[in-house]
């Protein structure tokens, strides 16, 4: 056994696809999962037992069942292409988790501030983009950036059906020379550095937003 | 529709019979779920149920091997979950920080990278490869461990300071506190988090397919291989797993009535 570091240097043009692979699926998979928990979230929101059961219904389907199923599923069954399957079910999927911390965003801002803004004549739409999302830009800052990460760690599930991503070419090296673990360290650290880049990005932002009350 | 029930800073709204406006919706509630389930049903109806009761043997063995890698990799993971909060919250900065590595950085990860850790590397050391179900024991494991460090953690942190400031005065050792006085504590706070670990970690063990044991996922699109019936096949698998994880969520409510959901 010695351990063979020189096949991440003659691998690197795969790794590196992967990675931007990884990437494109994770920025894609974040925005329509964000688009979609805000839905869920404001369907919510809104009076009524109605909607309210609708959209409690729709979480527990979304949170009970795992993203490999929701994945193959979409392909398999409903005939998608791999891409728009592993896109629709990365965003289905992270939007259960995610509306519940919109919800509970909404929830922890004073009741007073929609009150006041209705008082001083701004419609619904106008108290939810200019009042409410403000703060709770603000307030879901925290959970958001884990969620974002869930979203990156899932992506690598679309590796089942063949799309290039970070995870697949580690397999695929790991098929190729027996040295897997080569592959499996440099994507651990790439995979670190995503991570780390997001709560990087998401500090930023909170910092840009603190006086956004 | 008014705007005042979005941003208040109240708990969720509880479903009011008496008020005549929720009665009316929850007529219309019950009749769009008779809809949407004479609808499912009809659906159902047209797969292909001969199959999976052929194949069922097969199915109910993939998912005991799921329901038992859950167990195995939870009741271990628990172990070296509580061995990692311990080292995470020791007077020793070296411990700290590895703990506090090790748990950050499979919490990072994609599980599927932490499957490919343990499976690729054991061949170079040991010069022939895993057993399947050993690999995904021990993988799983390696996950839950640090998720369940998480919570661990989080249960002592919710202990209030004042419970192992007393245990310290009447004499009791770090390991003492440790283990009779904060950890039973934690152990209550953390019920609804371990429970989330717990649906988790079977949700989880869907992904030990990459490596070839047979769990109910890959039971499934194993059979899906061989008969051709995706349709059905994955149906009745996102069925079981939504009623198994379902039933697993309200065990919170069973466990400690305190926890009751809605």
């Amino acid at each position: 056994m010695e351990f063979d570091w020189t096949i991440a240097l003659r691998y690197r043009e795969a790794l590196l696809g992967g990675l931007l692979v990884t990437l494109q699926v994770s920025v894609l998979g974040i925005i329509g999962g964000t688009f979609l928990g805000i839905v869920v979230a404001c369907v919510r929101a809104m009076p009524g037992l109605f909607a309210r059961r609708l959209a409690i219904t729709y979480i527990e389907i979304v949170r009970n069942i795992p993203a490999l199923v929701k994945v193959f599923y979409l392909y398999y069954v409903l005939g998608f292409n791999a891409w728009l399957a592993g896109l629709i079910g990365l965003a289905i999927h992270q939007s259960g988790y995610i509306s519940d911390v919109i919800t509970s965003g909404l929830r922890s801002i004073p009741r007073e501030q929609t009150e006041a803004a209705r008082v001083l004549g701004c419609s619904y739409p106008q108290t939810f983009s200019f009042v409410l999302v403000p703060q709770l830009l603000r307030l879901t800052i925290p959970p958001m950036t884990s969620q974002y990460i869930e979203v990156v760690k899932n992506s690598s599930i679309v590796m089942f059906l063949a799309i290039p991503e970070l995870t697949w070419q580690t397999q695929q090296i790991e098929f190729e020379t027996a040295r897997g673990y080569v592959a499996a360290g440099i994507a651990t650290l790439l995979y670190l550095g995503i991570a780390l880049s997001i709560s990087a990005l998401m500090s930023m932002a909170a910092w840009k937003w603190r006086r956004a009350i | 529709m008014t705007a005042v029930t979005l941003g208040e800073a109240t708990p969720e709204p509880t479903d009011d019979p008496t008020q005549a406006s929720d009665r009316r919706q929850a007529v219309i509630w019950w009749i769009f779920v008779a809809c949407v389930l004479a609808w499912l049903g009809w659906k159902l109806s047209a797969l292909n149920w001969a199959l999976v009761w052929r194949v069922s043997p097969l199915l109910w063995q993939g998912y005991i091997v799921s329901c038992l890698l859950t167990l195995v990799s939870v009741a271990l993971g628990m172990v070296f979950g509580i061995g990692l909060a311990a080292a995470r919250m020791s007077r020793f900065a070296p411990l700290r920080y590895l703990s506090m590595a090790y748990t950050e950085t499979v919490r990072a990860t994609p599980q599927l990278m932490v499957i490919f850790w343990i499976f690729f590397t054991y061949p170079v050391f040991a010069g022939h490869n895993m057993s399947p179900w050993t690999g995904a024991v021990v993988s799983l494991t390696m996950i839950a461990s640090a998720y369940l460090a998480e919570v661990i953690r989080g249960g002592l942190l919710s202990v209030p300071k004042i419970q192992s400031e007393s245990a310290t005065v009447i004499g009791l050792s770090r390991s003492q506190t440790f283990i009779r006085v904060l950890l039973p504590q934690a152990c209550r706070n953390m019920l609804p988090a371990f429970i989330t670990t717990l649906i988790t970690s079977f949700k989880v063990t869907s992904l030990v397919y990459v490596i070839g044991l047979i769990d109910f996922f890959r039971a499934a699109s194993l059979i899906n291989n061989r008969n051709f019936a995706p349709a059905t096949l994955y149906t009745v698998v996102a069925i079981v797993y939504l009623i198994t994880c379902f039933a697993l969520s309200r065990l919170v409510g069973l466990l400690d009535p305190k926890y009751k959901l809605q």
